[in-house]
């Protein structure tokens, strides 16, 4: 007897969780759906500001950046991203003078640990949120980073490099 | 009491007399039969290529809603071209043929399935006179041609020469040859209720009420029952374990691609369908329309509506049963399977056909008790 | 632990005992088994946990550094040190009767620094193939690509194990093994495959729908983490350990911050810790959230799989807002954290607790009842105490065997000694153990960042270090307590800036290593349900 009625209420205690469970998913049936429709809303998606998609360097109105090219970003990224290319030049004075020359970094190896951020004694780079970076080819994704003819704003000169670092 | 009002104006008992009509004046007997064979052929054709569209659309969306997602939305308005886009592509592919499998075994395997699912949806009235062959003995047939579906499975399985195939198939034998027999015997206990194995018959003797409310307790634990256990031939979840993806990645059909793999997959959706529509046929009432006796105005408005509507509304909702159940509940074991068949469904199944035949004999049925017929 | 001393110098006479950060013993390698035994079998407090087994190039010669401690009492830790100086044929005895946990570990070691270990029953290498040439973590391994060509033919897969046995008269015995029988049915669950949560590849031989015999292939994906990390900075290292078990990858870097802080005398900030703790907590609730999520997907259930996505997103997206990452987070650095928290952060988290809550409740509803689901967990999959501290099994799984291994509790970092919380053990050891014991510690979880998130106290958020952190000379340990359990590290410093050493303790390992115990005899389709209820995550092993 015993086991028969363990058998039945087997059948119950079975049937019940089952209707439990579909009670659960009936009522996820009208719920709000979540799914994200882009590229549709992309006038409503915000993407945090934080988000790390793509390596910047502001530029101001008078084409200045703050990049002394010291190299500490690249020396620091752990896997080569970055390229720093310095030239020489004279200034006014006579003095001879490092300055940027071209600024490269490869979206596609670099794994957005913002250590060259974080890094830059000068702040010259940030990064930006703009996530729509697909192309179609791999060598779009090495970007110069400073604009033709910029150059570094002049404001504060005493820049040493090593105790400004975060970390 | 006449309840049905054949002079409706959205029945298509009309149009096809109409036809037959036609056709007999102008041609001789032989003629006629042939053409109308090759038009009810075709017909049943597109009613079979439309439900397969509709039914992968309908699962697909109603799927993302339980899933709370949105589903397909890019092909055409609301995604409704998706299916279409779907079977273009999966005609396209490629069929690959893999090499140290049986040849000509492997490409039979997926006609089976399809011509299976085929043969039972030619037995399956779909509304007032829309109904391609009224056999005497319709269930049994049904039962014995949707069968020979596993044929293709085991083929499928063995040809393939892959291990996850293999085992899938193995699974499907033992799961098919075990809940056909609960099938079967959830359909008998209806038989044994309505007397004969004649759809049409059936359908008409549920004018009074349908067989579900006639039998009342026995039917309903047929239902149930025959639910479940045709829910389990159809392999889906949470029976899907000839194909359960997470250890057998696609069981039995893994190797197939292209139309071949396609046959599968209609054949699959078109056995969701013809499960439904038989569950639909044998205990729903079929084409009737939902009436309760004595509620002249309110049987009015029921009749109102055409014979295949009540039709395909009544097995669709069954479809959305399965469908809910489908993507509730996380997938069996072989040896649960085979537990719940053994151990629950066929004894239950065995003890309710002796119930309704105690029903029928001391007259305890819905009929009897109230019937004025 | 001064009883422990004698008895370790009353066992091996010329043991040398420093107190360096841990208790260290060195000990020639013939009598290491012996230590090794002794320790285990310590009545009062056993040492028979092996943590981490680290095979380290010293130079002059190669060496292996158990780190063991008691299962009663994590915070009771001896390191053990042995080497050999030959580096033509190395071989160290195994431990792997003693503690079972070592048997990929020590075939780990085999493929990367080649020692062999006498008496391990299976010594392939492990990650590598056979025909690797040279051993990487050796200091003088050349690292040119054309003695390793990558190969794109597929290679048959090695099924006969060599290993060295001893004889009772103390010889040593070539010899090998088959894996398998030769008319086993064998299957591949991997490399390729919709449930083995990552590229890992299981050998399992058949016996109908039961599992007779499972061999891991491990190394797919592996990319030799360790050895990149020996030319790195310190701070340039921390971007990889995000890559290890990328569900835990906060708690994971909070692990090497430690290590490093401890090494180099860093003070942490008040608020960096407050940060890091619920950080490390939504991360626990992130990666629980995906468990129950696979686990369901891999019993079958499709549409549980999307709810559990649904939840761990509105963490991610917190992660966002506050790190601009969401599954690589690059949070914490040395001295403290990268990003001070946002604004709302306070509220988001507020606001997710309840809501978390509320869908732990539908959980419990949907499936934690479910017959069926019963039926797939209940008695599968078990594992006992002894085995699970043998196996080193430790996290949730550990926790559903009975045994107490919530590093947070027994050794406490960062805030985890000011807040209450349950450290939730069952004793069943099943699959429904441990599937239970994750959603219980979502709720711990969500209680832990519950009386953290209205106390943030103002401050500064990372320390200041030195523009070149240099570590001083030694050895140093951290251990943390990452979603699927016990998370090392071990740094061994020569005082440069880059570590002589790195070495990662994955939990996930150790998870993999008992399923060959745990799944014989059960069906194949539990194989992968028992996978989903042990939540490995393959990249923490291929590091
Ligand atoms: S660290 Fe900053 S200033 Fe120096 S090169 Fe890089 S971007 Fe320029
Ligand atoms: S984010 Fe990291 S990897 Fe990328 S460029 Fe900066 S330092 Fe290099």
């Amino acid at each position: 007897m015993n086991s028969l009625s363990k058998y039945f209420l087997g059948i119950y205690t079975g049937v019940k969780s089952l209707l439990v469970g579909m009670s659960v998913t009936w009522k996820e049936l009208w719920t709000k759906k979540v799914t994200q429709q882009y590229p549709e809303n992309r006038k409503t998606l915000v993407v945090s500001d934080r988000f790390r998609c793509e390596l910047t360097m502001p530029h101001d109105e008078n084409n200045e950046h703050a990049c002394t090219a010291c190299g500490i970003c690249q020396m620091n990224c752990p896997n080569g991203t970055i390229d720093v290319q310095s030239k020489m030049i004279e200034t006014e004075d006579g003095k001879k003078k490092k300055i940027l020359d071209v600024y490269t970094w490869d979206q596609g190896m670099c794994t957005f640990c913002n250590l060259c951020v974080i890094t830059c004694p000068s702040s010259a780079i940030k990064f930006e949120n703009n996530f729509e970076n697909s192309v179609f080819n791999r060598r779009k994704l090495i970007h110069r980073l400073n604009n033709e003819g910029s150059k570094l704003r002049e404001k504060k000169k005493e820049v040493k490099p090593a105790e400004s670092k975060a970390e | 009491m006449m309840l049905l009002n054949y002079s409706q104006p959205l029945e298509l008992t009309k149009l096809i007399k109409w036809f037959d009509n036609l056709l007999r004046a102008s041609l001789p007997e032989f003629w006629t039969l042939l053409i109308e064979f090759v038009v009810v052929a075709l017909a049943l054709l597109a009613v079979y290529v439309v439900v397969a569209l509709l039914l992968i659309y309908a699962e697909r969306k109603i799927t993302a809603f339980f899933q709370a997602r949105i589903g397909p939305n890019r092909a055409g308005k609301w995604g409704l071209l998706q299916s279409p886009a779907d079977m273009i592509k999966i005609l396209l592919k490629e069929i690959i043929k893999i090499s140290r499998s049986d040849r000509f075994l492997f490409f039979a395997a997926p006609f089976f399935m399809i011509v299976a699912s085929f043969a039972t949806f030619a037995a399956i009235p779909f509304g007032q006179s829309l109904h391609a062959i009224d056999f005497n003995i319709g269930v049994l047939y049904v039962i014995a041609i949707s069968s020979l579906g596993i044929i293709g499975v085991f083929l499928a399985g063995w040809s393939s020469n892959n291990k996850y195939s293999m085992i899938g198939a193995m699974r499907s034998g033992a799961q098919f040859v075990s809940y056909e027999l609960s099938a079967g015997f959830a359909l008998m206990t209806i038989v044994v209720l309505s007397g004969t194995m004649q759809f049409s018959e059936m359908i008409e003797g549920q004018r009074y009420c349908w067989n579900i409310f006639n039998g009342h307790i026995s039917s309903l634990i047929a239902f149930v029952i025959y639910l479940i256990s045709g829910h389990a031939e159809t392999n889906r979840g949470p029976f899907d374990l000839p194909e359960a993806e997470s250890e057998l990645t696609a069981g039995y059909h893994t190797e197939y691609s292209g139309i071949m793999f396609g046959y599968y997959y209609l054949a699959e959706y078109l056995n969701m369908f013809v499960i439904a529509s038989i569950a639909t046929t044998v205990f729903l009432g079929g084409y009737l329309p939902f009436e309760i006796q004595g509620w002249d105005g309110f049987n009015q408005i029921m009749n109102y509506i055409p014979s295949y509507v009540w039709f395909f509304g009544k097995t669709f909702v069954l479809i959305f049963l399965s469908l809910w159940v489908r993507w509730s509940f996380p997938r069996l074991r072989i040896d649960q399977l085979l537990n719940l068949e053994w151990k629950y469904l066929l004894p239950i199944n065995l003890l309710n056909i002796v119930l309704m035949v105690l029903l029928v004999l001391t007259g305890l049925t819905l009929k009897d008790l109230f019937g004025i017929l | 632990m001064e009883d422990i001393k004698k008895l370790i110098l009353d066992t091996v006479k010329d043991a040398v005992i420093e107190e360096k950060q841990k208790l260290t013993v060195t000990v020639e390698w013939t009598k290491l088994p012996l230590l090794a035994k002794t320790l285990r079998n310590n009545k009062d407090l056993p040492f028979d946990f092996l943590v981490n087994l680290i095979g380290v190039d010293r130079g002059e010669e190669l060496g292996v550094n158990y780190l063991i401690c008691s299962s009663k009492d994590l915070s009771k830790e001896i390191v053990l040190k042995t080497s050999t100086t030959n580096r033509e044929n190395p071989l160290l005895y195994t431990v792997t009767d003693i503690y079972e946990s070592a048997h990929y570990s020590e075939r780990e070691v085999y493929a990367l620094l080649g020692i062999r270990f006498i008496n391990n029953p299976d010594m392939r290498k492990f990650f590598l193939n056979s025909d690797w040439k040279g051993f990487p973590l050796r200091k003088d391994y050349d690292t040119n690509p054309d003695i390793n060509p990558v190969s794109i033919e597929s290679k048959e897969i090695q099924d006969i194990a060599p290993r060295i046995m001893e004889t009772e008269e103390g010889q040593l015995l070539e010899e090998t093994v088959k894996v398998f029988e030769d008319d086993d049915y064998v299957i591949n669950i991997g490399p390729q495959h919709p449930s083995t949560h990552g590229v890992m590849h299981f050998r399992v031989s058949l016996d109908g729908e039961n599992i007779k015999k499972i061999d891991v292939h491990s190394g797919y994906i592996h990319r030799g983490i360790e050895k990149l990390s020996e030319s790195l900075t310190y701070p340039q290292i921390l971007h990889f350990t995000d890559r290890l078990d990328y569900l835990s990858a906060n708690m994971n870097r909070h692990a090497l911050c430690m290590c490093i802080e401890q090494a180099a005398e860093i003070e942490v900030p008040l608020r960096a810790q407050y940060i890091r703790t619920i950080m490390d907590e939504l991360n626990r609730i992130d990666s629980h959230c995906l468990a129950w999520a696979t686990h369901t997907n891999d019993l079958g259930a499709t549409t549980a799989f999307i709810y559990g996505m649904r939840e761990r997103e509105v963490i991610l997206q917190i992660f966002e807002k506050t790190c601009g990452g969401r599954l690589i987070i690059n949070q914490n650095v040395v001295g403290g954290v990268m990003f001070d928290i946002y604004k709302d952060f306070q509220k988001d988290v507020k606001a997710f607790i309840p809501y978390m809550r509320e869908k732990l409740a539908e959980y419990d509803r949907f499936f934690s009842h479910n017959v069926i689901a019963l039926g797939r967990m209940v008695n599968i999959g078990h594992l006992s105490k002894e085995n699970a501290i043998a196996y080193g099994v430790t996290g949730p799984a550990g926790r559903a065997s009975g045994w107490s291994c919530d590093i947070r509790k027994h050794i406490p970092y960062a805030l985890y000694d000011q807040v209450n919380f349950k450290e939730v053990i069952r004793t069943e050891g099943d699959s429904y153990a441990r599937y239970l014991n994750r959603l219980d510690e979502i709720e711990q979880s969500l209680c832990i960042i519950e009386q953290l998130i209205d106390n943030i106290p103002e401050g500064e958020i990372c320390a200041k270090t030195k523009p070149i952190i240099r570590l001083p000379e030694g050895e140093y340990h951290a251990r943390v307590e990452a979603a699927r359990g016990e998370f090392g590290v071990f740094i061994e410093s020569r005082g440069d800036k880059f570590p002589y050493r790195l070495k990662f303790r994955s939990p996930s390992m150790q998870l993999v290593s008992a399923m060959p115990l745990i799944c014989k005899g059960e069906k194949i389709a539990d194989f992968i349900g028992i996978g989903g209820s042990m939540d490995y995550v393959i990249p923490d092993i291929d590091r």
